[in-house]
């Protein structure tokens, strides 16, 4: 707990080769994977997700690992900003990059509105707060269907000609590296030193000068923009929007990325993200009935992880390659 | 008459019916270095959460520098210059003794939206944390976790938070609580000192009553809902109410 604790001070603090080594490997991944037809193409497409996924799952971290807010509804920005894109792009004729800008703006609207409410909540009632209003926002979009589609989503999303699965997933990937660099100036800025001092001890934030509500809901609000940037990109991807973008069980998702890939390091969530889409995919690919064991699968992952490495992925990674710091 | 920094105008107060203070005044001098007495749940913390915003008087002001705050929130108050150090240690556990100070720092500078400067940066902030902690001695401890430190140590951090904000009244709820007799001596020391050296009002409760007559210029006694007395340690020990009351024969 210590060691990872202090490390969190100096975030994404990562040592220049390895994160250059990291970079270009991602650049390249898309260029040998077009190699290999079909597969190839697949895993692009399954890569492409975990970018995006890994985004959405950082979002939520900077409510829930640095400002110690669990939110269960996180998957109402994602979906906000996913119906933006689907709604501007196929109703609207909006273009592509356009339609990705409105997403975390209409996302960070939708965020200042509940956050406004949830953040005079703490603890649990906060959590189920916020999963009350993202069940809201489920069910208008489920209902609404001349405005929605309902059930059906949204289908048919215009992809423009040059944006092939490589270009698309390398638009994706210099996004998530801006947002990286975003997520991490604002960790380590006053803000963030706010944050998380009013994550240690709320009480005591209040009597060093700090108006807590006012802080919790800006940063709501901030999480709630990068979720929906990332929701977009998953509509653009899949080329569809659905209703189980705003349903509980997607705000789960980053949660238990986080939890796994560790929730106070900043890359940990998305790492915790991607493996855990890869070890579906992995168990989807051996079988096909293999897919019911995913929860079981999940559920060993988790009591794993919370028995044994409660710091997640990234506090492994500290304890293996880094000397401890005090 | 000296100027009164900080006077209680007939403040009451009840929990759920059942009443903590019933028409309590007093005034504190600016300047004074002065304590409150009174036995067990005689309200002594909630007569802090009173000044400090925590709870709302039902009755009375609360005039801080010719201001009513009774009703103000927490962090409006501290802004206004009132700090507080807490009975059990009241700090940011996961976060450097640095960061508890230096975060402390940039809100008294109000300097929280700044959303790109990495606090690091941040060089006048750092300088003068780094002056606070001089200033309780725990500047070699800068780079610890707050939470790993000796409890005597963490009570100082506490303390070291709270000048952080430059106040003009510093309220110290039991700065000695839960300290060995060596350590209560150290930190007794440490706050005549930094009451002389930054001549700024302070307010302190204590249990330990050589500490009590040794360092405080007046003396206010709580009980019974109400104030029992006040004066200078000389008058307290003498006054015949306050023996039978509290302090017993002995004194």
């Amino acid at each position: 707990m210590d060691s990872q604790a202090v490390n969190q001070s100096q975030s994404g603090n990562l040592n220049r080769p390895g994160t250059v080594a990291i970079v270009v490997a991602l650049v390249l991944l898309p260029f040998i994977l077009s190699q290999f037809g079909r597969t190839g193409e697949f895993w692009i497409w399954v890569t492409t997700e975990m970018i995006i996924t890994g985004l959405f799952a950082m979002s939520l971290n900077l409510i829930l690992g640095f400002g110690g807010m669990v939110s269960f509804g996180h998957a109402a920005f994602f979906g906000v900003g996913a119906y933006t894109v689907a709604l501007l792009m196929k109703k609207a004729g909006v273009p592509l990059f356009l339609a990705l800008l409105a997403a975390p703006v209409a996302a960070a609207i939708a965020a200042a509105i509940i956050g406004w409410f949830c953040v005079r909540l703490i603890g649990l009632y906060f959590a189920i707060l916020t999963l009350a209003f993202s069940q809201l926002l489920y069910m208008i979009v489920f209902q609404w269907y001349t405005f929605t589609g309902g059930d059906d989503g949204i289908h048919g999303i215009p992809r423009p000609e040059f944006l092939g699965p490589t270009s698309y997933y390398l638009l994706c990937l210099a996004i998530f590296l801006v947002c990286f660099m975003l997520m991490r100036m604002i960790v380590n800025s006053s803000f963030g030193l706010s944050i998380r001092t009013i994550r240690e001890n709320m009480e005591r934030a209040k009597f060093i000068g700090i108006n807590v509500r006012r802080y919790q809901w800006i940063n709501f609000i901030i999480a709630g923009a990068f979720a929906g940037l990332a929701g977009g990109l998953l509509c653009e991807l899949n080329r569809f929007a659905q209703t189980e973008f705003l349903h509980w069980s997607k705000s789960a998702e980053p949660i238990l990325g986080s939890l796994v890939g560790g929730m106070y390091s900043l890359a940990g969530p998305a790492v915790g993200s991607a493996v855990l889409i890869f070890m579906k995919i992995i168990l989807q690919q051996l079988h096909r009935s293999m897919v019911e064991m995913w929860a079981i699968v999940l559920g060993s992952i988790l009591l794993v992880v919370v028995l044994f490495a409660p710091g997640g992925l990234a506090s492994l990674y500290q304890k293996l390659f880094r000397k401890s710091d005090s | 008459m000296a100027n009164h920094i900080l006077s209680i105008e007939h403040v009451s107060k009840s929990f759920e019916g059942l009443q903590v203070f019933n028409d309590v005044s007093f005034a504190i001098a600016e300047g004074e270095l002065s304590s409150i007495i009174g036995p067990n749940g005689a309200g002594k913390t909630t007569l802090f959460n009173l000044i400090t915003g925590y709870h709302i008087p039902d009755d009375g002001k609360i005039v801080f520098e010719g201001r009513n705050i009774a009703g103000m929130q927490p962090f409006d108050i501290v802004r206004l210059g009132m700090a507080r150090a807490f009975q059990r240690t009241n700090i940011f556990p996961r976060m450097s003794v640095l960061e508890n100070v230096l975060t402390t720092v940039i809100t008294r500078q109000k300097g929280n939206l700044n959303f790109v400067t990495p606090t690091r940066n941040l060089k006048s902030a750092h300088d003068r944390a780094y002056e606070i902690l001089e200033g309780v001695g725990l500047a070699d401890m800068a780079q610890r976790l707050s939470g790993t430190l000796a409890h005597g140590n963490q009570k100082r951090l506490d303390i070291a938070v709270a000048l952080a904000l430059e106040p003009k009244l510093l309220l110290l709820d039991e700065p000695t609580a839960g300290m060995s007799p060596e350590e209560r001596w150290q930190t007794v020391e440490l706050v005549k000192q930094l009451w002389e050296r930054l001549k700024i009002t302070m307010l302190f409760i204590e249990h330990d009553m050589d500490i009590v007559f040794g360092i405080s210029q007046t003396v206010r006694v709580l009980c019974y809902k109400t104030l029992l007395a006040e004066g200078t340690p000389k008058e307290i020990s003498a006054n015949q109410q306050v023996i039978e009351a509290y302090l017993g024969e002995e004194v």
